[in-house]
């Protein structure tokens, strides 16, 4: 059942882009080269407590988990991420989405994440690895001066330790 | 061992000889094989009802009626008549005034349950043994093709108004009630709905949605918690209250507009205003969080993919083949089906959404998930092929099975784990099947079980009697109506017949148009059942009265 809905959807996508002009096409294809070769340098030298692969057959549909780092309010929590590919990648950044609630003042209510490389920062250069460490990154250090949620970044710099208290209640809450 | 038949010296047996430890409950059962319900009373004059069952501790008999309208209940009394002596002659046949329904039961109270468009479900009935509470329930019409809103799964039918009656038997008082608004429940032999002492599960498909009530002492349904979307019951107000915070920024970097709106609506009641915008913002964002119940599945297949291996790169390269490649398989999956093991642990069937409301679910891949709903974590989580929870089931059988503690009938309910002759059944299946995944998925599909689905009647104890569980088993089930009388032998003496059960004195005569589906009541210990045979077009269904004379 999933693996057709992989196939139609990523058939879809080769379809917009067959649609568009000569470009488009190309890109589809050089960008899925890219996406398997960085999926191969995943499987080599994985970040430790990340993991993440295709949905299904779906190149440009991942699933990324993100352990809960020791040592922070979210160990012990599995995080769940969707990492969609657009077609013109690696030009155009990632978009990352938390599917497991967490308690983070750069993850607004909805999951979306605010991380610059995957936004104004990024750089064709970068790939999947590194943006799996950049986020998992945020887990240790949160950028409470560049937040999502301005409530949570106010009390992580006011009061670290009331802010660690309901991060973790959310790590166990939500994301056990 | 008695060594000989005969009721009296069986019973002059039982005054000398004290049987051996814990086998006195064994031994006093044995005494059904004397007494057997091998009279019939064929098409007894009865009202015109739909029998449902006899509660399981043999004080009501439920039945409702013809228009689904009204519950009647029955005291289940001994045959019992009067009639002067000239009419009675010395055959000691009965007169015809005693064959009548009411000689056996007698009418307590009829009971409206419903109001116009609705009707009384009589495939389910709860029996709360304890307080001698019955649980019914009344729905209007099924609508197939309901929209999917408010998140609700599509393509599961939605039910406008589900209710759950609780009745004090004794005498038809309502005592509360639950309504399931634009839900589906599957109500069709209690599938959706199990009963474990004072708790009591409900499965809302069309919301996926596990409801735990508790039916009070004093009569009250009241919610325990619900599992699907949150885990615990404090959940959704902890998302709400911490996220206060961000939700203030929300309205305020949302247009004016929308703000005076809230405040118009709401009479600027700041927990009102602060409660809708959660509700307001999140179907504005394309992303859903994966449910409290999926999250716990999902983590619990990750961490045991995780620990399948500990060297990092054929970790991960196993976690890509087994687990990022079913991500959307194991999202897409529906709670079809549940019970309880205990009062903290549940056995959850998941499966795909065609599979839920379809009758067959064989065909499906489907799923099976041991949850505790105290420490909400998954304990197991298994393929329904899996021989490890195959093994598990033939060994602990009974550990399946709604296990209350007050009742102690229901512990002589015939299974393989309890019973040698049922067990030597399952193994010369097992022995016959050519591919063993297949048996496998076959043993396990009943699996999560229907509540109260067994009849605890002594007729159907393996121990005491063979019978062919093709054409009647303790399992509360139409089937068609075959042209044998059924025999029940005795276990102890294969060629002693006991007695039979005679569908019908002209049966043979049925054309074959006509399929015949029957059923059959037995009362949970006196000899005695009906069995009511129902024609697929014709109303009256015809009522026999099996008995011992």
């Amino acid at each position: 059942m999933m693996i057709g809905g992989g196939r139609s959807s990523s058939s879809s996508t080769t379809a917009t882009a067959a649609g568009g002009t000569w470009v488009s096409t190309t890109s589809v294809s050089t960008s899925g080269k890219r996406i398997q070769r960085e999926m191969s340098e995943l499987n080599v030298d994985p970040p430790p407590h990340c993991s993440a692969g295709p949905k299904g057959d779906n190149l440009y549909h991942w699933v990324a988990t993100i352990i809960g780092p020791p040592g922070t309010p979210y160990q012990g929590g599995i995080f769940f991420l969707d990492i969609t590919f657009p077609s013109d990648y690696p030009f155009k950044p990632p978009k990352v989405v938390f599917k497991t609630r967490i308690y983070h003042c750069n993850v607004d209510a909805a999951g979306n994440l605010s991380l610059d490389i995957l936004k104004d920062s990024w750089s064709p250069a970068l790939t999947v690895t590194k943006v799996l460490t950049a986020i998992k990154s945020i887990f240790t250090n949160p950028d409470p001066y560049n937040p999502h949620v301005s409530g949570i970044a106010r009390l992580y710099l006011t009061d670290k330790a009331k802010h660690d208290e309901i991060a973790a209640e959310w790590t166990l809450r939500f994301a056990k | 061992m008695f060594k000989t038949n005969n009721v009296a010296s069986r019973i002059f047996e039982r005054q000398i000889r004290t049987p051996a430890p814990g086998t006195s409950v064994h031994c006093a059962r044995r005494f059904y094989e004397n007494l057997v319900p091998s009279f019939t009373i064929y098409d007894v004059k009865c009202p015109d009802h739909s029998f449902r069952k006899f509660t399981d501790d043999g004080q009501y008999f439920i039945s409702f009626s013809k228009n689904n309208q009204d519950l009647i209940v029955y005291r289940p009394t001994w045959l019992s008549f009067s009639c002067k002596e000239e009419d009675c002659d010395n055959t000691h046949e009965l007169p015809p005034m005693a064959k009548r329904f009411e000689s056996f039961f007698t009418q307590l109270y009829v009971r409206s349950l419903t109001s116009c468009n609705e009707f009384i479900c009589k495939d389910f009935f709860l029996y709360v043994e304890s307080n001698q509470f019955g649980l019914f329930a009344t729905s209007t019409a099924q609508i197939q093709d309901a929209p999917a809103v408010g998140g609700a799964i599509p393509g599961v039918p939605s039910i406008e108004k589900i209710t759950f009656h609780l009745l004090r038997l004794e005498d038809g008082v309502i005592l509360d009630e639950k309504v399931f608004q634009n839900d589906y429940v599957n109500l069709a032999h209690n599938m959706g709905v199990f009963l474990y002492d004072d708790l009591l599960a409900v499965v809302s498909l069309r919301y996926q949605t596990i409801h735990i009530l508790q039916i009070r002492d004093s009569g009250n349904l009241v919610d325990v918690r619900a599992i699907g979307a949150y885990c615990r019951e404090d959940d959704e107000l902890f998302v709400n209250s911490s996220s206060q915070a961000r939700l203030v920024i929300i309205l305020i970097v949302k247009p004016l507009r929308l703000i005076i709106f809230h405040h118009v609506q709401f009479s600027g009641n700041r927990g009102d205003l602060v409660d809708n915008g959660i509700h307001h913002d999140q179907p504005n964002s394309n992303n859903s969080f994966l449910s409290g119940i999926k999250q716990r599945l999902l983590s619990f297949i990750f961490r045991e993919i995780w620990s399948e291996e500990t060297d990092q790169t054929p970790r991960v390269q196993c976690q890509k083949k087994k687990f990022y490649f079913h991500f959307q398989d194991y999202v897409d999956l529906m709670i079809w089906k549940v019970q309880f093991l205990d009062r903290h642990h549940l056995l959850i069937k998941f499966g795909s959404v065609d599979g839920g409301i379809s009758r067959n679910t064989d065909q499906h891949p489907a799923f099976f998930a041991v949850y505790n709903m105290e420490t909400t974590e998954i304990v197991a989580f298994y393929q329904n092929a899996a021989d490890e929870l195959y093994l598990l089931f033939e060994q602990f059988c009974d550990h399946f099975h709604e296990a209350s503690i007050n009742s102690l009938y229901m512990n002589f309910i015939s299974s393989h784990s309890n019973n040698v002759h049922a067990l030597e059944q399952l193994r010369c299946m097992k022995n016959k099947a050519t591919i063993f995944s297949q048996f496998v998925k076959k043993m396990l599909s009943p699996l999560p079980f229907n509540c109260q689905s067994l009849s605890p009647s002594p007729y159907f104890d393996q121990s005491l009697f063979r019978f062919d569980e093709k054409l009647i088993s303790a399992t509360d089930r139409h089937r068609q109506v075959t042209d044998h009388p059924i025999r029940f032998i005795s276990r102890r003496q294969p060629n002693n017949l006991k007695f039979k059960i005679k569908p019908g004195p002209e049966f043979g005569n049925a054309d074959g148009r006509n399929k015949k589906i029957s059923y059959f009541l037995f009362h949970p210990f006196l000899p005695l059942a009906l069995s009511i045979q129902q024609t697929l077009f014709l109303p009256p269904s015809v009522v026999n009265i099996h008995f011992r004379r």
